[in-house]
């Protein structure tokens, strides 16, 4: 395979989890606050910086007075942000077409279905009405193409670049939830009847990881700070912990690199390193330390794209 | 102009001038047409517009799009595509296919001799002016041999029919034609709309077209290579035949690349992958001559592979079609095609050619500036339809600046008295109706080493604009379905 093209394979991957991640913080977030339990947290400033802080905007976080619409309209449909579901989906699509030729008929129309439901998506409707029927349909479109991709595609090459790219980004959005709910519990805490440990916030981190319901079925107790961090960073069987997604991203690059003995300065070395780390971790270790930690696997997950780049990418 | 009976066709108004493909002179259906006319007939208007609204979504959901660049502004757009097809009965279609291989192969002939000893011109068939003076000829091509003695691996041949009823060639393209990946897209799609019509007619699969092309691609593979690995490069995704290009880099199985992709190194061509440098023996290329190779033609083409001809020239890859074969394909050159053809081959052409007239001769370009209302005024290098002048559609302010130009430069220009293509029953959407639309026939074949290919089939292109002659898809044409049956 062309090492561009699995460069742009490995991208189409990350914006497809990515969109998802997006969406799915931004009407959570929206839709729990309206009738949160503390006045905090359904105070619609807090959660629009909330969503601000996600995608990275560091601007409008600042301002005093955030303006709903606006917000909405930036990180749904706004072509100049770069974070925008919007521009996203593009990259998608773009990515795809540059590997029309490698995927499937299937996998490309769908792709092409979303690509033009999103830029026909009326801007006026999403900020006035329609957060929740165009965030339903960004989680949906991107769990139909995760399925085209999984069921359409040789699993050879191509699929590991782009499984380890969804797998990857996957990993990534979750640690950023994990970061601004992290502060968010901070924030809301001593507001009435708020404890850090036992806040509103983390409901609402597992709803955002599409991971509430699950999480209940195991632990069958209202979510608190400890419990939910070891559900989605360190349960191998949550499909969306940090700990199933480094486990995944290992297997495809195992595919990848069919060495029995890994040279040290290969991916796959880094990969196995960084996932025997949170193998054996256990919970305590990073609830003390939570920035540490989030910093640490960030900077991780980054070294692992950076080394993909250098070992397949080069062109 | 008569009226017709039949549900869908009741509106179908025949202007008797014109020489419609399914009507016969006495205006009853053509024998070949009769079961198709009744089975679309039992569709009401609402029902065939429907088929043809899910149609159109289907290729758009697809992306099989083109873009058309106006006002500096790129839009996506949808081949328009016709669900009336197009029969061809085995007798023309065995001229045809004869016809077209006959031309290829000739075209074939004249560009070894005019890249090598040019007997043709010192016998003088041909002006050497003819050859020397057109923008497409490469002097590097002087005495290279390509692998496997192919130059036009790949050839689109125009045809139309008269309404003498008998067809016509108006052009070989063997650049880069393109067209083939919607012979098979509106296949697909008229299968998908109306598949019940297929039980009725023995129609010749069009599918086989990439493995055709792959098989044919590796008979000219460079000397010493036993298993070819082929790649298709095209200018990137942004170039508006980029659906065909990936389409066929698909069906054939092998890489799509851009020059990025490709390095030269000790004369061999390498393609980047995932596991390092990977040798290229052959490549169908979609980029035209002079942006292949920055080193030997344009500089400024960041769309090439530095090093690219110079392999070429020794033989360690195979570029299909060859570098300056544009020679070939040349209008003025075109109008010595039966020379041509007999020189070679020692056969009479098959298909006719259409008489044309050269600027460059004194007596007929005072013939061209006397006449041009009863001509078409063509520039012997531009593609895609530009630049066309249709004598009877001109105003005298448009005759007078045709004329001007024409002096100018006459050996830009050939002109042929104006071809009434036929017409062909096309479903108007802005009308709900059927009209009559004039047509032609592209048809692909494929020259490999002592094998040849011809797709049985073809595009036929519809010119959707009312009255317009002018069937190319960048000025508003469409494409219908074209079926040969079987014997």
């Amino acid at each position: 395979m062309l090492a561009r093209v699995a460069d742009n394979l490995f991208w189409m991957g990350r914006y497809i989890e990515r969109s998802e991640h997006i969406a799915r913080y931004l009407s959570v977030n929206y839709f729990s606050s309206l009738d949160a339990p503390n006045d905090l947290s359904q105070s619609r400033q807090f959660v629009l910086r909330s969503m601000l802080f996600m995608v990275g905007e560091p601007q409008l976080y600042e301002s005093k007075d955030i303006i709903e619409e606006e917000v909405l309209f930036n990180i749904g449909l706004n072509p100049n942000a770069a974070y925008s579901i919007l521009n996203n989906v593009k990259n998608v699509r773009e990515n795809a077409n540059s590997a029309r030729d490698l995927i499937s008929t299937g996998l490309y129309e769908s792709i092409n279905k979303f690509y033009h439901f999103i830029i026909n998506y009326d801007p006026a409707v999403l900020v006035k009405n329609g957060l929740h029927d165009f965030t339903t349909n960004v989680t949906e479109m991107t769990a139909v193409l995760r399925g085209k991709i999984r069921g359409t595609l040789l699993h050879n090459e191509a699929y590991a670049i782009i499984m380890m790219g969804v797998n990857i980004e996957r990993a990534t959005q979750i640690i950023r939830m994990i970061n601004a709910k992290y502060r968010d519990a901070l924030e809301a805490q001593g507001s009435y009847g708020d404890k850090f440990s036992n806040s509103f916030e983390w409901t609402t981190l597992l709803k955002c990881a599409e991971s509430y319901d699950m999480m209940r079925r195991l632990y069958k107790k209202p979510p608190n700070s400890i419990s939910t961090l070891e559900f989605l960073i360190l349960n191998p069987n949550c499909p969306r912990s940090i700990m199933n997604s480094l486990n995944q991203v290992y297997k495809h690059i195992r595919d990848l690199d069919t060495s029995k003995h890994y040279n040290k300065n290969a991916t796959a070395f880094l990969v196995g390193k960084v996932r025997s780390e949170y193998e054996y971790k256990h919970i305590e270790e990073i609830e003390g330390d939570i920035q540490s930690f989030i910093e640490d696997i960030l900077s991780s997950l980054v070294q692992i794209s950076t080394k993909m780049e250098k070992e397949y990418f080069n062109y | 102009m008569t009226k017709i009976k039949n549900q869908i066709f009741s509106s179908y108004l025949r202007n008797p001038s014109l020489y419609d493909e399914i009507y016969d002179k006495d205006g009853n259906v053509k024998e070949v047409y009769k079961k198709l006319f009744d089975l679309y007939g039992e569709h009401s208007i609402e029902d065939y517009a429907n088929l043809n609204v899910k149609a159109k979504s289907s290729f758009f959901n697809q992306g099989i799009t083109f873009q058309v660049y106006s006002n500096k502004k790129s839009q996506e757009k949808i081949f328009p595509f016709d669900l009336f097809p197009r029969i061809i009965d085995p007798e023309e279609w065995d001229s045809i296919e004869r016809g077209a291989i006959q031309r290829s192969k000739a075209l074939n002939l004249f560009l070894w001799d005019i890249y090598h000893e040019k007997k043709i011109i010192k016998q003088g068939l041909i002006p050497m002016e003819l050859i020397s003076s057109s923008g497409n000829y490469l002097h590097q091509m002087m005495g290279v041999d390509p692998p496997g003695d192919i130059y036009n691996h790949i050839s689109g041949i125009d045809i139309i029919k008269h309404n003498d009823g008998n067809y016509y060639v108006l052009e070989d393209n063997i650049r880069c034609p393109s067209g083939v990946s919607y012979v098979i897209c509106n296949r697909t799609a008229l299968k998908r709309a109306l598949f019940g019509v297929f039980n009725h007619y023995q129609t010749h699969t069009v599918t086989d077209y990439a493995e055709n092309l792959l098989e044919l691609l590796e008979t000219t593979k460079p000397h010493g290579v036993d298993i070819p690995i082929s790649v298709v490069i095209t200018p990137g995704m942004y170039n508006s035949a980029y659906y065909e290009h990936s389409y066929l880099a698909k069906t054939m199985g092998v890489e799509l690349v851009e020059g990025r992709d490709l390095f030269v190194e000790n004369d061999f061509v390498y393609m980047k992958t995932i596991r390092g440098p990977q040798k290229v023996d052959i490549i169908y290329r979609r980029i035209d001559d002079l942006f292949i190779d920055p080193l030997e033609f344009r500089p400024d083409s960041s769309l090439g592979v530095p090093g690219l001809f110079a392999a070429y020239k020794k033989g360690n890859v195979t570029i299909a079609n060859a570098p300056g074969t544009g020679v070939a394909d040349d209008k003025a050159v075109y109008t010595y095609m039966p020379e041509i053809i007999r020189y070679y081959l020692d056969e009479e052409p098959i298909l006719n050619n259409v008489h044309t007239y050269h600027c460059n001769r004194p007596d007929e370009l005072k013939y061209v500036l006397d006449n041009i209302h009863q001509l078409v005024i063509k520039p012997v290098d531009e593609a895609g339809g530009y630049g066309i002048s249709i004598g009877n559609r001109l105003t005298k302010e448009e005759i007078e600046e045709v004329k001007r130009q024409l002096k100018s430069n006459p050996r830009k220009y050939v002109a042929q008295p104006i071809m009434s293509l036929s017409v062909h029953p096309t479903y108007i959407d802005s009308n709900e109706s059927f009209e009559q639309r004039h047509i032609d026939l592209r048809v692909f074949t494929v020259l490999g080493k002592d094998k040849e290919f011809v797709l049985k089939g073809g595009l036929t292109r519809v010119a959707l604009k009312k009255g317009n002659l002018i069937v190319n898809s960048s000025q508003g044409g469409g494409s219908k379905d074209t079926w040969v049956l079987k014997k």
